[in-house]
């Protein structure tokens, strides 16, 4: 395990009964580092997200957060973390503000910091329809606002499955650059996307989930032909339509 | 825009800020029933179904039994009473977490800081509130249909306790099982079929003390302190289990029992 890894995974496995998802991830995360997961479907990377996120609990291997195996799923690693979800997960009767002002508040009830309701909505763009309810917001609008919920925190560890998508190219851009600004904070990213060139754009290292482990991975300045080479060398060892599904 | 961030600025630690567990789970709590009950107000989804269907109920309650004689009545009108709650507390629960499920924000309650028995007191805290707004339309319209059930408005704290008392026990059991449900995407069914021989001890003890109120009787206190007993045991219950229901064995405690293996 690297020493200042902020999040360290050795020989995760997850079993669904006898179906074996996850057999034996190793993966190491550093604070402000971007790592974005590809994988073909049903390889296992929203598991594996869900068992970083202490919301699944792995069959077997060792999750060790900040240097501790032992608090996975705590209130106090949860203050630490946050997930955006490919859903969005808002309240469609709240409006923007209320929508985020109750897990705002619902932090400083558990002693742990909030940045301002207002400060979060206008860095994700959403200022002018803070009092707008969430059921009329685009899907773009709405992943905005998962995004502004999650950074109220200001978490160490930010997990995201598919942020990209419904993002027209502005919101894709913006995205881009609040993620650059949280790398710069020290937060470590852990991004699931199919979105090769989105990935690109945005991430220090790609990793290959293939086959319920880590089959490949590429960081910049690995490759001589350029990292947007290396990952796409990288994406095409997955397997071919349906054949992750039908191996799980 | 309304200025969002009066409340929050410069609460970065708020004053009222506590590292005690078990506040931290009342306050927040508290935030999630409001915040329920704000959704309750703008779209009337649970209480609009949950009313009308008391009402149905209890119109074909009046035509059904109208002909039963007036000895008779103290006996049906507790089954009355409480099979409308049961029946009405069902259809709450199936519905309880419907938002959460239909948009996924339990998912994001669950990987926030959030006390999880916070998220138990805050739903059986809003069905309490749907059964007891239908018991509003219950207990009257039976005080109005049953001249044996006169005793309602003749000794209205009694009542209101006792009805209190019923539905808080129905809401501490069921609203466990609607997590299960929630959790689990399972069938509507089962919530029936695991949730009324869960909640038959509560409300044959509500039963019994409606009729002892009903008939005059002494005991009534004793039954009201036997369901208040019971109440207790449903929320101990109800928050112990609620986690496990709800996301299964917390992981640190796996990873506890797996490094005491190791050891």
């Amino acid at each position: 395990m690297s020493a200042d890894a902020l999040l360290s995974l050795r020989g995760i496995s997850k079993h669904f009964g006898r179906l074996a998802v996850l057999r034996g991830v190793d993966l190491d995360l550093q604070r402000g580092e971007i790592v974005g997961l590809i994988g073909a479907n049903g390889a296992g990377k929203s598991t594996l997200l869900s068992i970083i996120a202490g919301l699944l609990p792995s069959s077997r291997g060792t999750r060790t957060f900040d240097g501790s195996a032992e608090g996975a799923g705590s209130r106090t690693e949860r203050a630490r973390f946050a997930v955006v979800s490919h859903t969005a997960q808002t309240y469609p009767r709240l409006t923007a503000t209320e929508n985020l002002e109750l897990f705002a508040r619902l932090r400083v009830q558990a002693g742990v910091a909030s940045e301002p309701v207002g400060t979060s909505l206008e860095r994700l763009g959403l200022g002018y329809a803070a009092d707008r309810q969430a059921g009329t917001f685009s899907r773009g609008m709405l992943q905005r606002l998962a995004l502004a919920r999650a950074l109220l925190g200001r978490p160490e560890m930010l997990l995201l499955d598919e942020p990209f998508t419904a993002l027209d190219r502005p919101g894709r851009a913006l995205l881009a650059s609040v993620l650059d600004e949280e790398r710069t904070r020290g937060s470590a990213v852990l991004l699931i996307s199919h979105d090769l060139e989105a990935l690109v754009s945005v991430a220090d290292r790609i990793v290959l989930l293939e086959g319920g482990v880590i089959a490949g991975s590429v960081g910049r300045g690995d490759t001589a032909d350029g990292f947007a080479e290396g990952v796409r060398d990288l994406a095409g060892k997955m397997p071919a339509v349906g054949a992750a599904e039908a191996h799980a | 825009m309304r200025d969002a961030t009066l409340t929050l600025s410069g609460a970065r630690r708020g004053p009222r800020a506590t590292t005690n567990l078990g506040m931290v789970a009342l306050r927040q709590a508290w935030l999630l029933a409001v915040n329920d009950l704000r959704q309750e107000a703008r779209d009337l989804e649970l209480v609009l179904t949950a009313s009308f269907f008391t009402l149905v109920v209890l119109i074909m309650l009046g035509m059904s039994f109208s002909a039963l004689g007036v000895s008779a009545q103290p006996l049906a009108v507790p089954g009355m009473l409480w099979l409308s709650v049961a029946f009405v507390g069902a259809l709450t629960l199936s519905r309880i977490f419907n938002r959460e499920r239909e948009f996924d924000t339990l998912r994001a309650m669950l990987v926030a800081p959030v006390e999880r028995v916070s998220i138990y007191l805050a739903k059986a805290f809003v069905t309490l509130v749907i059964l007891l707004g239908c018991c509003c339309i219950t207990v009257p319209g039976l005080a109005l249909l049953f001249p044996a059930a006169q005793p309602f408005a003749e000794r209205p704290l009694e009542t209101v306790a006792l009805v209190v008392m019923g539905c808080t026990a129905y809401a501490g059991v069921g609203t466990l099982f609607a997590a299960g449900l929630a959790s689990s995407s399972g069938k509507n069914v089962l919530l029936s079929v695991i949730l009324y021989p869960l909640t038959m001890p509560s409300l044959l003890f509500a039963l019994v003390a409606t009729r002892s109120l009903l008939e005059g009787h002494a005991s009534f206190t004793t039954y009201l302190g036997q369901l208040t007993a019971t109440n207790v045991l449903a929320f101990v219950v109800g928050a112990w289990l609620f986690e496990p229901v709800l996301v299964g064995v917390p992981q640190q405690r796996s990873a506890r029992r797996a490094s005491r293996r190791r050891r």
